[in-house]
């Protein structure tokens, strides 16, 4: 038995896994002590199962880990007290970042602080130059005196980040070798070792921030690993990570930075199956939708696309995180944002939201703005009485009566219009979003799916699918936990990569193969440790290229694990050509390619067929109808379906409510809903 | 069928418009992305020098995403006159290559790609354009910014007027030959042809896909209706401020060929009654033997810069719309207003434009207190100049412009000044290089770079700091350093109290170490072992520094962006503790003390 555990802002999702039955249980989240609330989570399955906790824990062999602990330590500043330690001559890396700003005429937003201030912020002579040349000596005694300012200030962490450390770490290691020596029980983390890649700020900032997470995150996931041993769990505790993989709990307290971005990472996991599945291997959008944010991400070619550019906040604004991770594009649109009409008439959405307090207006908890959900409920989609399986009555009058003061009157719109042109309005938000990275990463949408993640995304998936000119929609049966569900199927993963220049011209065979066998090794040594026993183990290899002069690499899937020959090398350049041309419309075919750093991956499979499935539920087939609105239909009569009954292969047409105790499904009219034989729900046009 | 068609027929306009505006700009950031991962030159890939726009059919500035603001509020729709003007018929396929600073672009070195987006039928339904800031554009001097050229002909540049440098798709080779015979490094210039190609490509097929989509007549509908409701938000946003008229100077430091420097006059007028607000510059002198004389886009965007920056109102959109309550004044032959060829508008994009635009914004402090903002620092300091020479490690000759350190930010009435603004043209929307990126890329070596304490204007709302960045060639390498650095005499002024924000400076520093100081206009020759150091402007004060908060005094001094010395003497603030223990504190009884007697 497997437990997968996806710790959210208002939830706290478990799927257990037993064999091939998976069964879904949600409890809320308590943010002032995370674990009891997964500890509450782990007591409602085992009340299900009729059995004591301790026994259905004893039972359990692994448990993986998905939280926002790290991400939500950072945006309410409660992390280390972090020194930065930086090379002489260069003490703003972290204020200057890399420029940038959005909104050219916004000045109401002030410039960003720095990740670490300034006053904590000391600099070190020595100096390494781009070839690795040692310029300037670490002068050892200056870091001494440092590492005593260091105690006086009561630092609790240490980042160290030196120029060019990427091509030679010699001084930073010492400076670690001081650190450990002098600083007895500081926790620090080496930019080389954390995060080898070019251009100093983003790789000084990923260093701050993972440095400011180790006491935390390493007093967290001790909590959490002794708390479930108590509780009877003699297992392997796992943690997902933000690259889409999973990691021994003591690894990622190692490095607590690549649990900053973990539930987003694993929707795309799950949607990977579910498309392979159910839609033929297509090609992927994974949209997650949450209270307050839209999380969308990206399967191709059985691939989930990476960013190199990931930041906690927004663009410019916030951090960068300096790592890679899989590209999610997150925006402010969920069931909680906010309609409101401007000053000059234009109808918004976002980027406010009504969160889960005071929430919607019909929640009837305080809210007072109207939001998408109260959106749903005035239009039938979301049943009043049946909302949460019935756990939670609902205000729909409250709704209509707010909705219409401050968004049908100013528009001249009947109160239904409106709702619809608010669900309209945030489906076209959304299609931005997904828009933006389908283009960032040269997807077409009309070739791919959507999947539809988390409670609420059924409200306008189909709306989104159809707008995109979507292939299709799939909510898949575990689709309100989709994150829980792909930690399930993650693969226990790692990923290496080292710098080293060379052209296509000028190929280094020898340094770039004597590279490849240094990669391949570490994901044997991998493979070997954390990931002994695997059903299966892929190394998969990658470089990062591009044209002579250009300066944004892309990441080129290899085909080979060296480069041996003028043949191998035309292959390469192939690819790099291909996918230039697939991103960006152009290709320069005689142009020299410039390759910079060389990644491999390793996966090592510890379950075959993605994940079991949700039993079968005797519940009565329900076919009820109730009213609903759309723009192009009016109120209409909709038949509504209970989700666990549908049988396989057995068409819905829309207009149409689709529901289950989890999420709410809406039909549009002209389209078609199937139960497929693996218990998903497919939506064509 | 799309949902959006059966949209667009119900009656609230307010939802069309926000779906199709949404469409607009993700196109134009399409464009952007584009440019920006595939360019070839630092200038571009890495500093993020250009900008894509679409425009009707009849040359309104429609979307702009995050174009830099005197890239794009005039100039674009100038320049498709221009090619409507000696194109009448205008293809599918066709694009146009335009940078004739006299026909409507910002400068020389900004090279223009012009696309009609022709529909199936022939009809020219919108044009998009994308500007990219050239590495080299062929001018005598290895540098993009020939301040001291005394006329077109001096400066140099390769001068196209709507030239149709593609029909059906494919390159007209004889300016593809021209251009890689007159520009330096021309591989780098086709790799950055090609990305500006690409998005405009990118941008054409959108728009056709938008066009099939939801039908030209609902598009054309929606244009006027954006462009209505611009309009009405720049109402709005005029009416919060008092009516009032006001004359600001500001000025130009001396450069070769203006030895007096060029005195700027700006006289701005807000009627806030009738929702308008004009900015007349005629009342200044005729353009100079120079290469700073303004064209006629960056003349005219300058001044509105000023007036959107100074509205601190960021939901008015910048377009044609908008445009419709602005009157800029301007006079023929004028230094700050249509040039006369052949007066050279080799520099017209940053510095004597900056000193349009933040009298303007300074103008609009002092007729309505709560608006308008100090002045931004002025630019083009060595750390921002066009390095040149012959790279060591390849053998290869190479120029291009570095974005090494430059600060600037003005002092608002809400917040302080964004420290990478880079300058008020700018909007810190071009990135600061990465030391390890320009070490990589040029035979180049960074040994200081580092923010200088007491350099900010001081105020209520202070400006950014300076900062200092120190560089020089490699081992092996002579590198050329041109730039062209205003305010090493005039600084950032600043607003309603405010003080003025650092100098810009620039020394060499010689093989014994020793520093001399660079002219403002120069060119600075490197041996190995040489360095230059550059000093950028800080940003001027807004209000009174005597007002500014206790806590924010005492975080500047806490974070060494002022000595504690420059907290009592300007702001009036007493501290205790240390710095070395993290006691810094603020002493409330000395503090009160002191601005009493203030």
């Amino acid at each position: 038995m497997r437990l997968a555990c996806d710790t959210g802002g208002t939830f706290t999702d478990l799927v257990v896994e037993n064999g091939e039955e998976i069964r879904l249980f949600k409890a809320s989240t308590t943010p002032d002590d995370p674990v009891r609330g997964v500890l509450n989570a782990l007591t409602l399955a085992a009340e299900h199962f009729g059995e004591d906790r301790t026994d259905f824990l004893a039972r359990a062999d692994m448990f993986i880990h998905g939280t926002t602990r790290a991400i939500n330590a950072i945006l309410t500043g409660n992390t280390a007290r972090t020194a930065f330690l930086t090379t002489e001559g260069h003490p703003d890396v972290l204020v200057i970042r890399e420029g940038g700003r959005i909104e050219p005429f916004n000045f109401t937003v002030p410039y960003p602080e720095p990740y670490v201030p300034r006053r904590l912020t000391f600099e070190i002579p020595e100096r390494i130059e781009a070839t690795g040349n040692v310029r300037t000596p670490l002068d050892e005694a200056a870091a001494l005196k440092v590492i005593e300012k260091l105690k006086t200030l009561k630092v609790e962490a240490v980042a160290v980040c030196f120029l060019w450390s990427i091509v030679n770490a010699e001084h930073e290691k010492r400076m670690g070798e001081l650190l450990a020596e002098h600083l007895p029980g500081v926790p620090f983390t080496l930019s080389h070792a954390l995060n080898p890649t070019l251009r100093e700020y983003r790789r000084a900032s990923a260093t701050a921030i993972d440095a400011s997470l180790k006491p935390l995150m390493f007093d967290y996931l001790d909590s959490l690993t002794r708390r479930l041993r108590e509780a009877g769990f003699a297992g392997r505790t796992l943690m997902v990570t933000s690259g889409g993989g999973i990691m021994d709990a003591e690894a990622v307290a190692r490095a607590p930075i690549h649990s900053i971005n973990s539930g987003p990472a694993m929707a795309p996991i799950a949607g990977r199956f579910y498309t392979d599945r159910d839609f033929d291997h297509a090609e992927a959008i994974v949209a997650d939708t949450g209270g307050t944010t839209y999380d969308v991400s990206l399967v191709r070619d059985g691939r989930i696309p990476w960013t190199r550019e990931t930041w906690i906040g927004q663009r410019f604004r916030g951090h960068m995180t300096g790592f890679p991770s899989v590209d999610v594009k997150s925006i402010g649109a969920g069931g909680g944002s906010i309609a409101w009409v401007d000053d000059g008439g234009l109808l918004r959405v976002g980027p406010q939201s009504a969160g889960s307090t005071p929430g919607p207006v019909a929640y009837g908890k305080g809210g007072t703005e109207p939001t998408v959900t109260d959106c749903s409920i005035i239009l039938g989609y979301i049943d009043p009485d049946f909302f949460l399986g019935g756990t939670m009555v609902l205000d729909r009058e409250a709704a209509r009566k707010v909705l219409k003061e401050k968004i049908a009157d100013r528009l001249g719109l009947s109160v239904e219009e409106a709702a619809a042109s608010v669900l309209t309005l945030a489906t076209e938000k959304m299609v931005g979003a997904i828009d933006e990275i389908t283009i960032n990463q040269g997807i077409d949408p009309s070739n791919a799916v959507l999947i539809g993640g988390g409670g609420a995304a059924g409200l306008n998936a189909v709306a989104v699918g159809r707008r995109l000119g979507c292939a299709g929609v799939l909510i898949p049966e575990a689709g309100s936990v989709l994150s829980a569900a792909g930690a399930l199927m993650s693969d226990i993963s790692s990923d290496y990569a080292q710098m080293h220049y060379t052209t296509s011209r000028r190929f280094a065979y020898d340094q770039v193969n004597a590279v490849l066998a240094e990669l391949e090794a570490r994901c044997k040594a991998f493979a070997e440790g954390p990931g002994a026993g695997a059903l299966k183990v892929t190394t998969e290899f990658s470089v990062e290229a591009r044209y002579m002069h250009q300066i944004w690499e892309i990441e080129v899937p290899m085909g080979l694990s060296r480069v041996k020959d003028e043949a191998d090398l035309e292959a390469l350049k192939e690819a790099f050509h291909a996918t230039h041309k697939m991103i960006f419309e152009i290709t320069d075919p005689d142009s020299d390619i410039e390759f910079v750093t060389w990644r491999a991956k390793v996966a090592c499979k510890i379950r075959e067929g993605g994940t079991g499935r949700l039993p079968a539920q005797e519940v009565a087939a329900q076919i009820d109808k109730r009213p609903i609105y759309f723009t192009q239909t009016g109120w209409t009569n909709a038949q509504v379906v209970r989700f666990e009954s549908m049988p396989p292969n057995a068409p819905v047409t829309g207009p149409a409510i689709i529901e289950s105790s989890f999420t709410t499904v809406v039909v549009d009219p002209g389209t078609h809903a199937l139960r497929t034989d693996g218990g998903g729900l497919k939506i064509t046009f | 069928m799309s949902i959006i068609t059966k949209t667009l027929e119900a009656p609230a306009t307010g939802v069309r418009m926000a779906i199709i505006s949404n469409r607009m700009e993700g196109i134009a950031r399409k464009m952007q992305n584009t440019l920006f991962r595939t360019a070839r030159s630092g200038v571009l890939n890495t500093a993020h020098d250009f900008s894509c726009v679409i425009l009707t059919a009849d040359c309104q500035l429609l979307a702009t995403a995050e174009s830099l603001p005197i890239h794009t509020l005039i100039g674009p729709d100038l320049m498709c006159q221009y090619v409507k003007k000696y194109h009448p018929a205008l293809k599918a396929g066709d694009c146009y290559l335009h940078n004739s600073p006299y026909e409507g672009d910002s400068h020389a070195a900004d090279h223009c790609l012009i696309v009609p987006v022709v529909d199936e039928q022939g009809i020219t339904r919108f044009f998009v354009l994308a500007k990219a800031h050239q590495a080299d554009c062929g001018n005598s001097q290895p540098t993009t910014y020939m301040g001291g050229a005394r006329d077109v002909f001096e400066e140099g540049a390769l001068i196209f007027s709507a030239a149709k440098i593609q029909s059906g798709y494919e390159d007209n080779q004889d300016l593809i030959r021209m251009c890689r015979s007159r520009i330096r490094v021309p591989e780098q210039w086709w790799g950055d042809y090609l990305a500006t190609l690409g998005a405009v490509r990118i941008g054409e097929r959108e728009l056709l896909a938008l066009g099939k989509e939801i039908g030209w007549a609902a598009l054309e509908d929606y244009a006027e209706a954006w462009f209505q409701y611009s309009e009405d938000k720049m109402v709005q946003a005029i009416s919060r401020l008092p009516s009032g008229k006001v004359t600001v100077q500001s000025g130009h430091d001396p450069f070769p060929g203006v030895p007096n420097g060029i005195p700027v006059n700006v006289t701005v007028e807000v009627d806030a009654a009738a929702g308008r607000i004009t900015v007349d510059l005629t009342d200044n002198i005729d353009c100079q033997p120079s290469g700073l004389n303004l064209s006629e886009g960056c003349a005219r965007t300058a001044a509105m810069i000023g007036i959107y920056n100074g509205l601190i109102d960021h939901s008015v959109p910048p377009n044609a719309g908008s445009f419709r309550r602005v009157d800029i004044r301007l006079r023929e032959n004028c230094v700050v207003g249509i040039p006369s060829h052949p007066h050279s508008c080799s520099v017209a994009t940053t510095n004597l434009a900056d000193r349009v635009s933040t009298p303007v914004q300074r103008a609009i402090a002092e007729i309505a207190p709560g608006f308008g903002m100090a002045e931004t620092g002025p630019i083009m300091p060595p750390a921002m100049g066009v390095i040149s020479g012959k790279d060591p490690r390849s053998g290869e000759s190479f120029v291009n412009q570095i974005f090494l350190g430059v600060t600037g930010g003005a002092g608002t009435p809400v917040t302080d000044g964004f420290l990478t603004i880079i300058h008020c043209g700018n909007a810190g929307l071009c990135r600061q290089d990465s030391v390890e990126v320009d070490e990589l890329h040029h035979p180049l070596f960074v040994t200081d770079r580092r923010l200088l304490a007491d350099t900010e204007g001081a105020g209520t709302q202070r400006g950014a700091p300076s900062m200092r960045a120190e560089f020089g060639p490699i081992e092996g390498c002579t590198m050329k350093v041109i730039y062209t650095a205003d305010g090493t005499i005039n600084p950032a002024v600043g607003a309603l109290g405010g003080g003025p924000g650092g100098l810009s400076d620039a020394f060499k520093r010689e093989l014994d170490g020793s520093l001399t100081r660079l002219p403002g206009c120069y060119g600075v020759e490197l041996k190995p072992g040489e360095t230059v150091v550059s000093v950028s402007a800080g940003g001027g004060g807004y209000g009174e520094p005597m007002q500014r908060k206790a806590e924010s005094v005492l975080a500047d001094v806490r974070e060494g962006w002022i000595s504690p010395e420059r907290a009592r003497e300007v702001y009036g603030l007493a501290v205790s503790g240390a710095a070395e223990d993290d006691t810094l504190a603020i002493d409330a009884a000395a503090t009160a003390t002191l601005r009493a007697g203030a």
